[in-house]
């Protein structure tokens, strides 16, 4: 079976600016894929070239076998999109918004019906459906902006930060909807700069820095590979950590490092010995955090800075 | 695999990216403008109530004022009145305030402000149907309006006897396709404003001197002969000589003049605005 989407040496230039510096990758049918990032990583310009919305500068990008330069009508077709920010109709109602979305794609007003209500049961705005758009909250904009991208039944769901801005309950409401999306088996493409984001939803991701893509896997695999199973946080006080640091290091195998990023320094390849001393060594020992390892701790060793910006 | 994929990030012969006509820089628009077009016209229905008031009344407080106050010392020659040369000219030059607002604040607050033409480019609708749905919009706007100042002066006739022909049912094409025109030209200017205030600009050095050139007020034919050239280059002015015909049913071959700088105009206006646009929108 052809991958949704095929990227190769992929490139996006703004006048001397390369956004996108030469990306490979590929997204299978029925995959959840991730783009994680810092903000100006390349994420979007990368999303706004796979829905058509920008040109490819150079490379290759096929989207369903189709090439987006030749073929950009029948691509965005096929594809859903969920923007940063929720561009909806401020002077039309819920159900307007969607009856209005469903005709640039030419669906009949019959299915447009049919679909719509579809969709908003399934974002769980059925009662919203005659209210103005400044009657919603964040979340239920949000829920909506992903029932507009599900009217013409998209082949691929794209969704650019889809919960950033969001409160905790309403961005665990739009997961819980990815996931059931998921099920039903749409293959969806995300970006996000927040790794808990990727790490729970993502089946794969590029981790991409720069417009480059640093590191491409699952996100356990990706854990394991760059970051190990644990790691040490210290919080303490800068002549603390620099002793802590001076004793720990000799101690550390070939796989353990140490990062500082600003005031607060991780260890890398440890395990829970290591912990003991540097708690023991601590003035204060809750400043002293051993946990498991994450995206971040990925992202950090990988450009030796944090993630989100 | 097809060919292209031996061959990626090649520079040199690429086909230009959707559909792009490449001596015209751009796509030649489908029917799919026709959606956008629903789209403005929905959201005017929306709020229909504020947007009709305004163009039915000031046209014809204007006519009155103008037509009856200033009148009073306008000696025309002949039998007519001062208020019933003004007439006609109303059902173009308020209408024309109709479309440019559209093209110009409208589209704006699209493009700029709420991310309608965002959301829609992420749809099978191309730049160059998000301007022409935009542009026929706001040409409908000033049809729409002429039909409103045509309503009151029927209503005015039995006193003030401004309609003389049956014929003044035609001043609505004109008016739709002198919108189209206006439209077009708005809509280029729109697309490289920074700012809504920089939006004033264009109504001072476009659409003031064509509203006081338009023939509407007064003859061009004794201005100073630049300004009659000038008049002649505005569309206004030719929709104005037209409803002037059409509403007292004078025809004569002359307007052919009239008729032929419209639809001359149309193309190349529908064009600049869509190419200028398009430039903007594909920019992000």
């Amino acid at each position: 079976m052809t991958p949704i989407i095929q990227a190769q040496a992929l490139t996006r230039r703004y006048g001397d600016f390369l956004a996108v510096a030469g990306i490979d990758f590929e997204v299978a049918e029925g995959e959840f894929f991730g783009l994680l990032g810092p903000n100006g990583a390349g994420k979007t310009s990368t999303i706004k070239m796979i829905s058509c919305v920008q040109d490819v500068t150079s490379g290759l990008l096929l989207v369903g076998g189709l090439d987006v330069r030749t073929n950009d009508r029948e691509v965005k077709s096929l594809v859903g999109v969920v923007p940063q920010d929720d561009n909806l109709d401020q002077d039309l109602t819920v159900r307007q918004n969607l009856e209005v979305y469903a005709r640039y794609f030419g669906i009949g007003r019959q299915a447009a019906r049919e679909r719509i209500d579809e969709g908003l049961a399934l974002m769980q705005l059925e009662e919203k459906a005659d209210e103005s758009i400044n009657a919603l909250s964040g979340g239920m904009k949000r829920r909506l902006v992903i029932a507009r991208a599900l009217v013409n039944e998209p082949r691929l769901l794209i969704l650019d930060e889809p919960t950033t801005g969001l409160d905790p309950q309403a961005r665990h409401l739009v997961w819980r909807k990815l996931r059931l999306l998921r099920e039903r088996g749409t293959t969806i493409l995300l970006t996000t700069h927040y790794m808990d984001e990727a790490e729970q939803l993502c089946d794969r991701l590029i981790i991409m820095d720069n417009g480059k893509a640093l590191s491409e896997g699952r996100p356990r695999d990706l854990i394991g590979e760059h970051a190990g199973r644990e790691v040490l946080e210290l919080h303490l006080p800068p002549e603390e950590t620099a002793r802590v640091v001076e004793r720990l290091t000799p101690m550390l195998g070939e796989s353990g490092r140490i990062e500082q990023v600003e005031d607060v320094a991780y260890a890398y390849g440890i395990d829970e010995s290591h912990y003991r001393m540097v708690e023991e060594m601590a003035s204060d020992p809750y400043r002293v955090i051993f946990r498991r390892a994450n995206l971040e701790d990925v992202f950090l060793t990988l450009t030796g800075r944090g993630l989100v910006e | 695999m097809t060919a292209t994929t031996t061959t990626p990030g090649a520079t040199g012969k690429r086909p230009p990216a959707g559909g792009v006509v490449p001596w015209l820089g751009i796509a030649i628009p489908g029917r799919q403008f026709i959606a956008v077009w629903q789209r403005d016209r929905d959201v005017f229905f929306r709020l229909w109530k504020a947007e009709v008031l305004a163009p039915t009344i000031e046209p014809i407080v204007t006519l009155l004022g103008l037509g009856l106050g200033l009148g009073a010392y306008v000696e025309l020659g002949g039998d007519r009145d001062y208020v019933e040369f003004l007439a006609p000219g109303m059902l173009m030059v308020f209408p024309m305030f109709g479309a440019m607002f559209e093209a110009l604040f409208g589209s704006y607050f699209r493009m700029d402000q709420h991310g309608t033409y965002a959301a829609i480019q992420a749809t099978p609708v191309r730049p160059e149907e998000i301007v022409l749905g935009d542009i026929a919009w706001a040409a409908s706007r000033m049809a729409l309006n002429t039909c409103l100042v045509l309503l009151m002066l029927l209503v005015l006739t039995p006193w003030l006897g401004f309609i003389d022909s049956p014929l003044v049912i035609f001043t609505i094409p004109v008016s739709l396709l002198c919108g189209l025109l206006i439209s077009g030209v708005s809509i280029a200017f729109t697309s490289v404003a920074r700012s809504i205030s920089q939006l004033s600009y264009f109504f001072s050095i476009y659409v003031l001197p064509m509203f006081w050139l338009s023939g509407a007020f007064f003859p061009t034919d004794d201005l100073p002969k630049w300004a009659d050239i000038a008049a002649n280059l505005f569309p206004l002015f030719h929709a104005v000589a037209l409803s002037r015909a059409l509403t007292t049913g004078d025809l004569e071959w002359g307007l052919l003049w009239h008729v032929g700088f419209l639809f001359a105009g149309l193309l190349p206006s529908l064009w600049l605005g869509i190419w200028a646009m398009r430039r903007r929108i594909i920019r992000g």
